[in-house]
Parts: C-alpha cells; structure tokens; sequence
C-alpha cells in the first residue's frame, strides 16, 4: 500500500477513535424523542468541531462529531469518467441496502460519495474498535473494487470489440 | 491493579446504586427495568425486577439511612421505592417536566432530592407529609443546555451541577419548612431557593460528572475535552485548577478521600488522581493494567458511574463494567 494511503487511512483512525465518545442523550427540543443531534443540529452546543481529513483536493474525509452520534462522510478517487459512473453506481448500490451494513446513512452528504451514520446504540451493542475497523477497511477497500470494475469493464470491452470486428476479417 | 472480581449482568449497564450495606446492586441493564443483585453464597443472584418506567432509566440512588431507591428515566418521570416486607412499592413522583430527566441523587440527609433534566432545569424534590406526596420545585432559566449531573454538598442545602453548555453552576436549594435555619450557621442559609451561588465557566465543552469532596472544600467535574476541573473553597474564594491527559475523556468522578479522586470515562480504564501536599492536583495511575489493546474482545464499553464501595467488602464487589 502506498505510503500516503497509510497515512491518511491512521489519520482517520485516530480522529474516530477520539471522536466515538458518544452516550445516550434525548433530544432537549421535541418531547420523549432520541435523535442523533448530527443530524437534527438543533442545538449548536451539542455538535463539536467537523474535522476534514483531505488525502488531495479528489479524496477526502468528513467526520461530523455530536453527543450522541457520529457521521462520516468520503469522496473517493474519480481520475476520469469511467471511474466516476463506476463509483457513483457502486455507492448508490450500497446505500440502496443500507440496512444490510446498519451503520451506512441511506444518502450521502452533500459533496460525499459517501457516509455513514454512528449513534451511540451502534456502540452499544458493537466493539467501538470494531466499528473503527470497518470504516477504515471499506475506505482501504472502495479504491481496489473501483480499480477492479475499472479493469473488468475495460477487459470485456476489450473482448466485445474483438468479437464484434471478427466479422469484418 | 486488575479487577478484582467480574460478572456480568448485562450487555449494557446505563446506571447503578449500591445498597447502604453493599450486598445489593441495583443496575438498569439499558432497558426500562431495575435490577437488583445480591450477593450471597459467593454469587450474585437476582432478586427482585423493578418495572414501572416505560422508557430507559438514566438514573438510580440509593439512600443510606432511609433504604429508599429513587429512579428517572427518559420517559419524564421518577419513582421512590420503598421496601415494604420484601416487596419494593413504587410513589410516583410528578417531576414537572416536559423533557426527559438525565440524572439524580439524594441529599445527604435524605429529605430531598435532585433531578437533572433535558429541560435545561433541575427539578428539588421533598417529601409533603399532610399531601403523603413528593413535591418537585424546578430551578429554572439558569441552564442553557441539558443538566448532565448533579451533586450535592455537604452542608443539604448547595447543589452543584454540571451542564452540555460546559459550565459548572452552584445553587443554593433552601426550602423553607423542609430545611431549617440553625442559628450561627453559615451565610449558606440566606440564601433563597434556586440562588445561583457561583458559575464556574472552565471547560468550553460539555461538561459531566461534578461531585464534591467529603468535607465539601473540593468541587471536581470533567470536561469533554479530556480535563478534569478541581475547584477548591468553591464558596468563599474559588481557585480553580484543571488537570489535561492525553487519554479519551472522563465521564464520571469519585472522591476516595479528600485529596484521592479516580475518574472513569470512554478509556475503559479508571484514573486515579491526587492532592500533593502543596495543594496540586496530578494524574497519578491507570487502576487496571489492561492497557488499551486493539486486538482484544472488549466491548467499547465506558464507565458513567462510580459509587464508594466500603472498603470491608471491596473483594467482593463487582465490577460494573460490560466485558
């Protein structure tokens, strides 16, 4: 792995290891509700600092940091066309079964590929480093699937076109 | 120093209160249900459930003299339990709240109590004899963010609480026909109910888990950016310290003696701090020994309360924390 990936991939380990402090905290604005305050912002005193980890101005990390929740938004890497469809039709393929990964928010944020949605009931009943892991494997991992995608599309492009121009000898 | 003994209650205990003797626990395993343990025959076994509430319970003390339990929840409401025979019977307390209460705890002489809330307010709770009823009286429009702890002095009339704006506040609670005037008192007793006495304006996060040393001279509290706040002579002239560490923040505290406190927080690791003898406060050691370790199977779990343990009993106490 590149040694710049590694970097940026420990910088967003350690923020979220700092940042998953999270408790269980009912809203102060509607009666008998819990909601996670990152999403609501209804209460200014209850968000902290985002901090935004760019790797370059193409792949960067967002982590929104409330009393009882967490979300993280990514961009991932998008050289040219085909990988930007590739990555926009493969995140909206996961955010579709957002269920499924429990953690995934169902839309990205605005300007992210991606994102995913913490509170504090996830850290309940998961291991906080656990969690940690999971997001730092999947940011490790998206780049590789887009890269395979890109290859296997072009592989069979490739195989298409030659198939389709043996006619013609 | 690891723990000594752990059983496991529960996946996730949310609060806890010991009883006056120590062989019972109350926990409420993060449901709308209190648990009470007791330990016998060299195991903990469950003996009683105590279902009233219908949301989760975010708060539970046990009282010292009078064996009463008292119980909030997010659902507003708070319950005393009595024991009567061998049966806990709930009274239902009408806080007066129209936000979910986060937090309480007894006076030191057991005729009121304190509940924090989502309110902004904190609710002073005494018992009525002729109405055979808890009365709530709210200190109101001093907070500008949920009330996260409360603590009471010494002396039952100061009440210090800490709040998600990151202040800590005292206010005096007087309530005339509950608390008496005693001659030559302190000026402590002038003062009306809900007074603010002072704002301690330290931490500029969320600040939680204020309690009071012994004689009541020390006031700590944490702040969420990783800092414990020591306030001595809170009442006369405040001198405030504030001891940073490099290690996730504290959620709780807990006076050993006045110059011994141990903290516990989001590190899953009790922190012991302590007074030298020129009246400075250091970080002195992690109680267990367990470091920190990625690979091992440990929850992500966090302490959020502590409770004095007596000493004769300490082999046998469990430790609260989800394995």
């Amino acid at each position: 792995m590149a040694n710049a990936l590694r970097l940026y991939l420990k910088c967003i380990r350690n923020t979220l290891e700092a940042a998953m402090c999270l408790q269980n905290f009912p809203c102060q604005e509607v009666e008998r509700h819990n909601k996670p305050e990152v999403e609501l912002k209804t209460s200014p005193e209850l968000l902290l600092n985002p901090v935004l980890i760019c790797r370059n101005e193409a792949e960067k990390c967002l982590i929104e940091t409330s009393i009882n929740s967490i979300r993280i938004s990514m961009k991932v890497k998008q050289a040219d066309e085909l990988e930007n469809i590739l990555a926009k039709k493969f995140l909206r393929f996961l955010s579709m079964r957002a269920e499924a990964f429990q953690v995934l928010r169902r839309k990205p944020v605005q300007g992210y590929d991606i994102s995913f949605l913490i509170t504090n009931y996830h850290c309940e009943d998961m291991h906080k480093h656990k969690l940690i892991d999971f997001i730092v494997q999947f940011m490790q991992d998206i780049d590789k699937e887009i890269n395979e995608l890109k290859l296997s599309v072009n592989t069979r492009g490739r195989l298409v076109a030659t198939e389709f121009l043996k006619q013609f000898v | 120093m690891a723990a000594v003994s752990i059983h496991q209650f529960a996946q996730c205990i949310t609060c806890h209160a010991w009883s006056p003797d120590r062989t019972m626990v109350a926990i409420c395993p993060n449901n709308t249900e209190v648990h009470i343990y007791k330990f016998s025959q060299e195991k903990w076994e469950k003996v009683h459930v105590l279902y009233k509430h219908d949301q989760i319970i975010s708060g539970i003390d046990w009282s010292v003299e009078s064996n009463k339990i008292v119980t909030v929840s997010h659902d507003r409401n708070s319950y005393v339990w009595s024991q009567e025979s061998s049966e806990w019977v709930p009274t239902l307390v009408i806080l007066r709240l129209n936000r979910a209460a986060l937090c309480v705890q007894w006076s030191p002489k057991e005729n009121k109590f304190a509940v924090g809330s989502g309110a902004k307010t904190v609710c002073i709770c005494y018992y009525e004899q002729e109405n055979n009823w808890w009365v709530s009286k709210l200190i109101r429009k001093k907070h500008s963010s949920s009330v996260t702890s409360v603590a009471w002095h010494p002396d039952n009339i100061f009440l210090a609480t800490t709040s998600a704006d990151g202040k800590c506040r005292v206010f005096s609670t007087f309530i005339k026909g509950v608390d008496k005037r005693d001659k030559g008192a302190s000026s402590s007793q002038d003062m009306k109910f809900g007074e603010q006495i002072c704002q301690l304006d330290l931490s500029f996060t969320w600040a939680f888990g204020v309690r009071w040393s012994p004689s009541g001279n020390t006031l700590a509290y944490t702040g969420h950016n990783s800092t414990i706040y020591f306030v001595e002579d809170v009442l006369t002239s405040p001198c405030a310290q504030s001891v940073a560490f490099r290690d996730l923040p504290l959620r709780d505290v807990l006076f050993i003696s006045e110059r011994m406190v141990i903290g516990v927080g989001f590190d899953c690791n009790p922190m012991v701090f302590t007074k030298d003898d020129s009246g400075l406060w250091s970080f002195l050691k992690f109680l267990d020994e367990r470091k920190v370790t990625q690979s091992s199977s440990k929850y992500g779990s966090q302490f959020y309360h502590l409770e004095v343990v007596g000493v004769s009993v300490l082999p046998k106490v469990p430790s609260m924390k989800k394995t």
